[in-house]
């Protein structure tokens, strides 16, 4: 055997060394993503009995949709009370998106494509609110949405989350924009297109991966969002998923069942909308990473 | 079945200096509705179900049936985990209360235990609380000393102040006035698990008698089975802490102040003294030196604990009467072989007095909840709707509603509640109901001042962590703590 086929074989082995360890990493990080998700729907599926016994029943004896049965069943109280809190946060999330999306894809335009005095400072100024961790921001806003009247209402949740949403949306939304090249609007100009149309007919279509991105992101920030549903929402009828499945912890125990099923509802909507759009929310984070 | 005579227990076990000291912190000695001086399982049982009570005749001469009003409440509710039976009672209360007062438009709002604190105090920040609150029995004083709460006494709804606990009027009382009516009061009792004392070599039909016994015990148990012996809980924040600590610092003959003499100044700070160092090092030797209680300790609450009991997994922990339903309920629940399992559970299950401390002292903490109402000013829209405020003040704290509010978990806060006849049914039902009426007179109630919670769910829970982790010695931690309720009691912040 040659000496360079011998270095190349050991290139080789290293190569295989680092591809299995790294095959290995990922296994393990998959696994710890994933065991917490596979528990939780097992949980679901077992009665209040069963999920308290140690050692653990791995698989259920007695497998029971029990709890999912009474917290989809419109007829009694806790089904009642958890649907309300669904249609809620789909509400709040929903309109949360629409309005960061409808905002956002002007300002983030504006941004990149005009040039007006203070320009950098306000690009910078939206996201001074970041800077600061939210709790910060908790009872001066109670006290602002109490004076605006709108504690116990979900405006004001779509009002809070806009303001924690929007910068990053508009960052976002910049990023795609300042990659689509300035001659395509030029050239839609000269074909007669006003500067609107060019936006909306040229530029929106293109951009399209972005704002899906971008409202997939405001949607899950709304949709998990805890602290602030939990401190202006006091009423039973307003409450958000977050908030309302801590019904599950009493004084003394724990509906385990209960809450892993609830929690495993809840996390569906944001589950299917991350698959169904996946392709474009890592489209729309990997934008400009290349200079085109 | 537990063997124990709690009758002969209670018995034996008050002392006259603790009933005294007891009757005496009563705002005002006149006769109660029932003879406390008597008060034992055999007395609860022979003045059940003795008197009949309308409770709608009862309000409507507070507040008239056909009134118009509105009126939000704040609670904490039962939710999904707590007992069937004590869910259904929360829910007729309400469809009782709207039936008999169908003019009044009751906002209710459901909290859970450790977040109505909290929630309460940010709403009461941005002037946005409800008319009314029904809080833990440690909130009362400390909304009262800042005058967020309107003066409400037991005569302003119909009763009269010796129709409750002295002790928990007590708890509603700041500088003379009375800011609150108790709706239920409880104390505590100790389970264990008479198959795992058997398996450990321990008499299952015994409870630990001392304190130093829970220890013995909690190690025997360890060592012999592997799983853990004692349910220690140590959780920041967390009523439950303050609850089960507080018992084996008294039993030990220490406190927080001098909340356990016949009548507390809360003048002195003993939670560093020699007797409340040895109620710190029992913890400290159960969970350092023994390692026989969960190593979950410090983040656990009752909520934890429970699941480990139920599953075998745990020896012995304080605990309310409502474990059982919990566990009943769950049975029902469960299919399969699980059901045998669960009767298993059920049928090794012990109530017994809480252990004593090396020189006999048995303390408990008179717990419950409270009904206030607030100031105008400090509610969402400005106005409290007062009549509308004392109906339900009135029918929650009636002998009935008392009663059925707190039929699972803990004693109705109106003593003619015992006189009822819900409360035969409930005596006939409930097992083990004996052992925690029985451990009612052995309730010392928290201090009465502003910085209780404070006290209670930060500053004793922190000792209790610094000394588990190592971070501190045991008395270092003690002096700590010491040294923050002094400076908290200064007017300072922790």
């Amino acid at each position: 055997m040659s000496t360079a086929s011998i270095v190349k074989t050991r290139a080789g082995k290293r190569i295989d060394a680092w591809r299995w360890g790294g095959r290995i990493f990922l296994v393990m990080m998959l696994l710890y993503t994933a065991v917490p998700m596979a528990w939780m729907l097992l949980t679901s599926i077992k009665s209040g009995f069963a999920a308290m016994q140690l050692p653990p029943q791995w698989f259920p004896n007695e497998p029971t949709l029990a709890s999912y049965e009474k917290l989809l069943d419109p007829t009694n109280s806790v089904g009642q009370d958890f649907l309300r809190f669904f249609w809620n946060s789909l509400f709040v999330s929903t309109t949360t998106t629409m309005l960061a999306v409808a905002v956002a894809v002007p300002a983030a335009y504006a941004f990149s494509r005009f040039d007006f005095p203070g320009r950098k400072f306000l690009f910078f100024a939206v996201l001074l609110r970041n800077m600061f961790p939210a709790v910060i921001f908790l009872v001066p806003l109670f006290i602002l949405m109490r004076l605006l009247g709108l504690v116990n209402t979900h405006g004001s949740l779509i009002l809070t989350y806009l303001t924690f949403g929007l910068p990053l949306a508009i960052w976002l939304l910049k990023g795609f924009y300042d990659n689509i090249p300035y001659q395509l609007e030029q050239a839609a100009r000269i074909d007669g297109a006003t500067r609107f149309q060019a936006f909306f007919l040229i530029v929106m279509p293109l951009s399209a991966p972005g704002i899906i991105a971008t409202a997939i992101y405001s949607f899950i920030g709304a949709w998990n969002e805890y602290i602030f549903a939990y401190t202006f929402l006091n009423k039973n009828e307003q409450l958000t998923l977050p908030v309302g499945i801590q019904r599950f912890f009493s004084e003394n125990t724990t509906d385990f069942p209960g809450l892993m099923a609830a929690s495993f509802i809840m996390s569906l909507p944001v589950v299917v909308l991350f698959l169904l759009l996946q392709r474009y929310f890592v489209r729309a984070l990997t934008e400009g990473a290349v200079k085109h | 079945m537990s063997t124990f005579n709690f009758g002969r227990a209670i018995r034996g076990g008050i002392s006259t200096a603790a009933l005294t000291s007891f009757l005496m912190s009563s705002p005002v000695l006149a006769a109660p509705p029932v003879d406390l001086s008597k008060w034992s399982p055999e007395y609860v049982r022979s003045i059940a179900g003795t008197k009949e009570f309308d409770t709608a005749a009862d309000c409507s001469k507070v507040t008239p049936l056909d009134y118009k009003g509105r009126l939000t409440f704040w609670y904490q509710g039962v939710f999904e985990g707590d007992p069937d039976l004590l869910r259904q009672y929360y829910k007729d209360f309400f469809v009782a209360f709207r039936k008999t007062y169908p003019n009044i438009d009751l906002q209710d709002q459901a909290l859970t235990y450790n977040d109505l604190l909290d929630k309460f105090r940010t709403a009461l920040l941005g002037n946005a609380g409800p008319m009314m609150v029904r809080l833990q029995i440690l909130g009362g004083v400390e909304f009262a000393s800042k005058g967020y709460l309107q003066e409400l006494k037991p005569e302003d709804v119909g009763y009269a102040t010796e129709d409750f606990w002295p002790g928990a009027m007590k708890s509603n009382m700041w500088k003379g006035k009375t800011y609150g009516i108790p709706t239920n009061n409880e104390t505590m009792a100790f389970i264990w698990n008479a198959d795992i004392f058997k398996r450990a070599g321990l008499d299952p039909e015994r409870p630990p008698a001392t304190w130093d016994d829970v220890v013995k015990y909690s190690k025997q148990i360890h060592d012999k089975l592997g799983i853990a012996g004692y349910g220690l809980v140590a959780r920041k924040n967390a009523g439950n802490t303050p609850y089960r600590f507080l018992p084996q610092l008294w039993g030990y003959g220490g406190g927080v102040f001098d909340e356990t003499a016949q009548s507390p100044t809360y003048a002195k700070v003993q939670i560093n003294s020699p007797a409340s160092k040895h109620a710190l090092q029992a913890s400290y030797d159960m969970y350092v030196r023994d390692k026989s209680v969960p190593v979950s300790a410090l983040t656990n609450q009752q909520a934890d604990n429970q699941p480990l009991f139920l599953a075998g997994q745990l020896g012995m922990m304080i605990s309310h009467p409502s474990d059982y339903d919990v566990m009943l309920d769950l049975k029902k629940k469960a299919s399969g072989t699980d059901v045998q399992k669960a009767q298993t559970v059920i049928d090794n299950m012990r109530y017994g007095l809480i252990p004593t401390g090396p020189d006999g002292k048995r303390a408990v903490v008179f717990g419950g909840s409270n009904m206030h109402i607030l100031k105008p000013e400090y509610v969402d829209g400005g106005k409290v709707d007062l009549p509308a405020a004392k109906a339900l003040a009135c029918f929650w704290t009636s002998p009935e509603w008392s009663l059925k509010m707190a039929y699972a978990g803990s004693n109705p806060g109106n003593l003619n509640g015992f006189k009822t006849k819900w409360m035969k049914e409930r005596l006939d039902n409930i097992k083990f109901l004996d052992v925690t009426t029985s451990m009612l007179p052995y309730g010392v109630p928290f201090p009465t001042i502003p910085e209780t919670p404070e006290i209670m769910n930060i500053v004793v829970p922190d000792m209790l962590q610094n000394a588990l982790t190592g971070a501190l010695t045991v008395d270092q931690a003690a002096d700590d703590a010491a040294k923050k309720i002094k400076n908290i009691m200064d007017g300072g912040k922790l």
